[in-house]
């Protein structure tokens, strides 16, 4: 076990490396290199259809790797002024947010009584969210399906989002447990002295204090959601009621010879995820680090 | 900070064990010694029942909705896999094991259980270390390393269906890819990258690790932050070369990280479906096929819901039967490995 | 704080109840049939008409269906192809809350919807338009009771290219494989891709094999398989042989194996559309398919030929025998009475002519032939009338286990993968699993 001990040492020393870092030779062209293979590798698949969308259809057949010449907005505008598309981004953007909302709430009161209190069944409880990392949704679509179906779910964007939030629960348990458990419980006996109960210790230190932790998870269920297919294909029917994933499934094949239109629907299902993450560049890092410490 | 630096090695320690309780200090009689007389007791019963609801009222929902949408419906799928069933109406024959008999007899399923194999084991040995290499050479300021961070996450941030769309379209045979490839004076590099039965596997893995080395290289580059730069430094200060520090220091202290990025990779590996269902199909001749897409096309598709069934828990299986390995064994090893490679 | 939690627990309760009502037992499922007070009716229909001519159609009819039966509303939803068909009928006929009028194939499959009870008897309320329909209504009938009832039936055949076709020297369409084989050398010498198949898909490739059992095997010989899936007569291995040795001409476009067949226009149909393939073998609906693959929507219009499947040398199958099948609508068991009164509008002599006017199918309702007026349309229209015999498509008759096992290998051996042998023990294999 010394190599924990080494480790715990460390840890007592804040790290530095944005100072420390600068020792190396920054400039060196081949970090560069790499970074820009890198780079490439990742955006130019996703250029080329952002890129595609603004071509013609003879362009495309003309050249399929080329550049557009000259510029068609037709594509675009086109899926833009249509109604579906912005009704499917709405339902996207409801169900991920519910989903993130109701895995992150009732998943950070489970780990916190799991993390936090001593109670029998606590490693049973633990173990059964652990094991739940095992369950592709795949493995239990149909029984799920008549589940839903009993429940009245079905069509409703509420059969999509509660089973999501169930499947998102162990990742979330599993992330949140370790996070929560780290939290000294100084802080915790400190705040019982405060005349603070438990509730109040939850909701106004612990709560704060995970912030980190619950982005993170919190990223996970959204993107999860974001993209999620097999599950909305089979709850959803009505075209107004689709996810983006969906729609552009569905887009591809009624607009199968419209390659350029696909594409410009594809780059558009793509890009409010893109700026989402854009934006939370930073929180998103910043949770994984806690989640990878955790 | 500190409050995640000590985490690292707890968990990092019992990582898959129940986190042991240091919590027991919320009981509320902890902390007074001594003897305690009726009334002291009276109000510990009921701390001890306040608290016993509060944990439940905390517990509750989440262990409802997980019961009643993952485990019911699992439970559900696996007592099917004991029935001859067509998914429409009753479930009249009582089969036994012979669907488990069945799948673990068939060539198709095996070659599944080995293309998932192949995708676990090439994940591990080609998408590890090259995340870990480019977040070695990327863990420091550069100019634009927000640009960059976005950059490589964005294939994550994509739907497998929108990103298994896109690449079937730039693979077609003298699609996009191959127009570029020739741009680029590589011309005769062109493959039929989807329809070669030979070729297919590497080309399906390609794509998933375009949509995963970013988030493995984003989880790693969040790893190195957690790494204190100052036991580089003396290496350095030492003589250590860059390369040495890298390899005697800063890959072992990114051990936790990397135990948690190969679960979720062999996890995912297990169970890869969106990907390869809307890239292949499985084919061409079974070329791709995974536990989760044959378990889908021979199950599901041919109205074998009990064999579908048996399938699914097969797959469960295996996942599990990884998962235990993986802690016993290379959670073990990665600690003996780690002090063995402590610099002194 | 309090309340909301007390709501959670009241909901997370009820739906701990709501799954103990689960597997089987009605629970009187959720909205679906929709509003039947008051004489309103909401009917749900789905179809895969998920372009062009065929998409519009359909919903004219559910107009005018809607403006002639005051108080009944009809509502499409369209669903690509395969994934209605294998995934989304399925599982909403497992459920409580399926479509009223839906996409039906008839055959085997239908069968076991009907052994699960999950179709409604429609044999008292259209024997109007089984008189109409005739022999083509068979497909959709199970123990001397209907179940659905077809639009279009049609039959397979290579659709060519008459430009290419003439362009590399071929006069006549091939009426023998010989023939064939030397169509394709001659278009292969002309620089053109003969044939495009989407055997990414499967059932194009399977086709072939069909083809090649249906000239092989005495009509006898295919029922006695329909009916006790006894395939050991070496028909059925000759089939395989004959497609075997027709692949190693090399008849097909490069990377065949990704190719799909209906996406795109480099997909197979686009392939042929677009005339970068001279051929492609396909059932009726392939006009239809081709014109929406196209920026002109018309497709190859009149550069378009087609011609059956040619015979083989000591096949036991007659040669002018043909494969093919049908497109249906079935009721499912909750459905009211005025899904019966749509279907029957949709199949009534008045729709059928309109219907043929799309050219994405030939009709089936008596009367109705001559508005079929597109010359291929019409050799194709008497190629079917004019058939000792149509075999139902293989998989469709031998319903999806078997079907999707025989598929399967024959794709295998489209990929060099699988010997004649191995399609045969496939389907042997899968039966045995019944």
């Amino acid at each position: 076990m010394t190599t924990v001990d080494l480790a715990t040492d460390l840890s007592k020393t804040p790290p530095s490396h944005h100072e420390a870092g600068r020792r190396f030779d920054w400039s060196s062209p081949f970090v560069y290199v790499i970074a820009l293979i890198v780079v490439g590798i990742s955006v130019v698949p996703v250029l080329y259809v952002i890129l595609g969308g603004f071509r013609s259809n003879a362009q495309l057949n003309a050249d399929p790797a080329g550049l557009p010449s000259p510029w068609i907005l037709n594509n675009y505008g086109s899926v833009l002024t249509a109604g579906t598309f912005w009704q499917q981004v709405a339902n996207s953007t409801l169900t991920a947010l519910a989903t993130t909302a109701g895995v992150v709430i009732i998943g950070v009161m489970a780990a916190f009584v799991i993390a936090r209190y001593n109670f029998k069944g606590r490693d049973a409880l633990y173990t059964l969210f652990t094991v739940g990392l095992l369950f592709p949704l795949t493995v239990a679509i149909l029984p799920l399906y008549l589940m839903l179906q009993n429940l009245g779910l079905l069509g409703s964007l509420l059969g999509v989002i509660i089973p999501q939030v169930a499947f998102a629960l162990p990742t979330t348990i599993v992330i949140l447990v370790p996070f929560l458990r780290a939290i000294p419980e100084e802080l915790e006996d400190a705040a019982v002295i405060d005349g603070t109960g438990r509730f109040g210790f939850f909701a106004r230190i612990l709560l704060p204090l995970s912030g980190p932790g619950l982005v993170t998870v919190g990223v996970l269920a959204f993107v999860g959601s974001w993209n999620a297919y097999l599950l909305p294909l089979l709850v959803l029917g009505d075209p107004n009621a689709f996810t983006l994933p969906l729609g552009v499934q569905a887009y591809s094949t009624q607009y199968s010879q419209d390659t350029a239109a696909v594409l410009a629907f594809t780059s558009l299902a793509m890009l409010p995820a893109l700026i989402f993450f854009t934006l939370a560049e930073r929180r998103i890092v910043g949770g994984l680090t806690g989640a990878v410490k955790g | 900070m500190s409050i995640s630096d000590r985490s690292t090695t707890e968990v990092g320690r019992d990582r898959g064990s129940i986190p042991a309780g240091r919590a027991d200090s919320a009981r509320p009689a902890a902390s007074q010694p001594g003897p305690m007389n009726e009334t002291r007791r009276a109000h510990q019963r009921r701390n001890a029942r306040r608290l016993n609801l509060f944990i439940a009222l905390f517990a509750a929902p989440a262990l409802i909705v997980y019961l009643t949408f993952v485990l019911l419906p699992v439970l559900l799928a696996a007592f099917y896999s004991f029935w001859k069933w067509n998914g429409l109406g009753p479930l009249t024959e009582f089969v036994g094991i012979e669907n488990y008999a069945r799948a673990l007899s068939d060539p198709v399923f095996l070659g599944a259980v080995g293309h998932n194999l192949f995708f676990v084991i090439a994940s591990l040995l080609v998408q590890g270390p090259i995340a870990i290499g480019a977040a070695l050479l990327l863990n420091r300021p550069l100019r634009g390393r927000t640009v960059l961070r976005v950059a490589i996450f964005i294939p994550y941030v994509l739907s497998e269906v929108i990103a298994g769309v896109a690449w079937r379209l730039l693979l077609q045979p003298n699609g996009p890819f191959d127009s570029f490839l020739a741009a680029v004076g590589l011309g005769g590099l062109k493959q039929l990258w989807l329809a070669d039965t030979n070729l297919v596997l590497w080309t399906v893995f390609a794509v998933v690790s375009w949509k995963y080395l970013g988030f493995a290289i984003i989880l790693f580059l969040a790893g190195l932050q957690g790494v204190p730069e100052e036991l580089s430094e003396a290496a350095q200060i030492d003589g250590a070369s860059w390369w040495q520090t890298q390899r005697h220091i800063t890959i072992p202290l990114l051990g936790p990280t990397i135990r948690i990025w190969a679960f979720l990779s062999i996890i995912g590996s297990l169970q890869l479906f969106d990907m390869v269902w809307i890239m292949t199909g499985g084919g061409p001749a079974n070329a791709t096929s995974t536990m989760a897409t044959y378990m889908i096309q021979f199950g599901f598709q041919r109205s074998q819901f009990g064999f579908g069934s048996a399938v699914a828990v097969i797959l469960f299986v295996v996942s599990f039967i990884f998962a235990l390995i993986y802690q016993r064994f290379v959670l073990s090893r990665d600690i003996g490995g780690t002090m063995s490679r402590r610099v002194g | 704080m309090k309340n909301r939690r007390s709501i959670m627990r009241t909901a997370a309760v009820t739906l701990a109840a709501g799954t103990l009502a689960l597997t089987g037992c009605a629970g009187g499922g959720g909205g679906g049939g929709g509003g039947e007070g008051g004489g309103d009716v909401t009917l749900t229909w789905w179809h895969n008409g998920t372009q062009g001519v065929l998409k519009e159609y359909w919903q004219s009819v559910a107009d005018a269906f809607e403006e002639e039966n005051p108080g009944v509303k009809v509502e499409i939803q369209v669903t690509q192809n395969e994934e209605l068909q294998r995934t989304k009928i399925p599982n909403a006929l497992r459920s409580n809350n399926p479509p009223d009028l839906f996409q039906q194939w008839g055959g085997g499959e239908m069968a076991a919807q009907v052994e699960a009870g999950r179709l409604l008897d429609i044999s008292d309320d259209v024997e109007e338009e089984l008189d109409s329909i005739g022999g083509k209504a068979a497909g959709w009938q199970f123990e001397g009771q209907t179940y659905g009832l077809p639009y279009s039936m049609g039959i397979e055949g290579f659709w060519y290219n008459k430009a290419m076709f003439e362009q590399a020297g071929i006069t006549t369409p091939p009426a023998t494989m010989d023939e064939l084989n030397d169509a394709v050398s001659k278009l292969k010498a002309a620089g053109i891709t003969p044939i495009a198949v989407g055997a990414a898909d499967k059932w194009p490739a399977a086709h072939y094999w069909y083809n090649f059992a249906l000239r092989s095997c005495s009509q006898e010989t295919l029922e006695q398989a329909s009916a006790e899936f006894d395939f050991s007569d070496p028909c059925f291995e000759e089939a395989g042989e004959h497609l075997q040795s027709f692949i190693e001409t090399e008849p097909f476009q490069e990377g065949f194996l990704a190719t799909s067949a209906q996406q795109g226009a480099g997909s197979s149909a686009g392939m042929l559309a677009n005339g970068q393939a001279a051929m492609e073998l396909m059932g009726h609906w392939n006009p239809g398919v081709m014109a929406g693959l196209t920026e002109s929507g018309e497709g190859l219009g009149e550069n378009l030929g087609w011609f059956n499947f040619p015979g083989v040398e000591g096949g036991e199958g007659d040669p002018k025998a043909a494969l093919g099948g049908g497109d249906g609508f079935s009721c499912s068991w909750q459905a009211p009475p005025e899904c019966v009164d749509l279907l029957k509008f949709v199949v009534n002599v008045e729709n059928q002519r309109a219907f043929a006017e799309t050219q994405t199918g030939l009709p089936v309702a008596e009367g109705s032939e001559d508005a079929v007026t597109d010359p291929t349309m019409q050799t194709l229209l008497e190629g079917r009338d004019s058939a000792p015999y149509v075999q139902l498509w293989l998989d469709t008759t031998f319903g999806p286990t078997v079907g999707g096992a025989m598929n399967d290998a024959i794709a295998n051996m489209f990929a060099g993968q699988a010997q004649p042998g191995d399609i045969v023990k496939a389907m042997t294999d899968a039966a045995a699993t019944l």
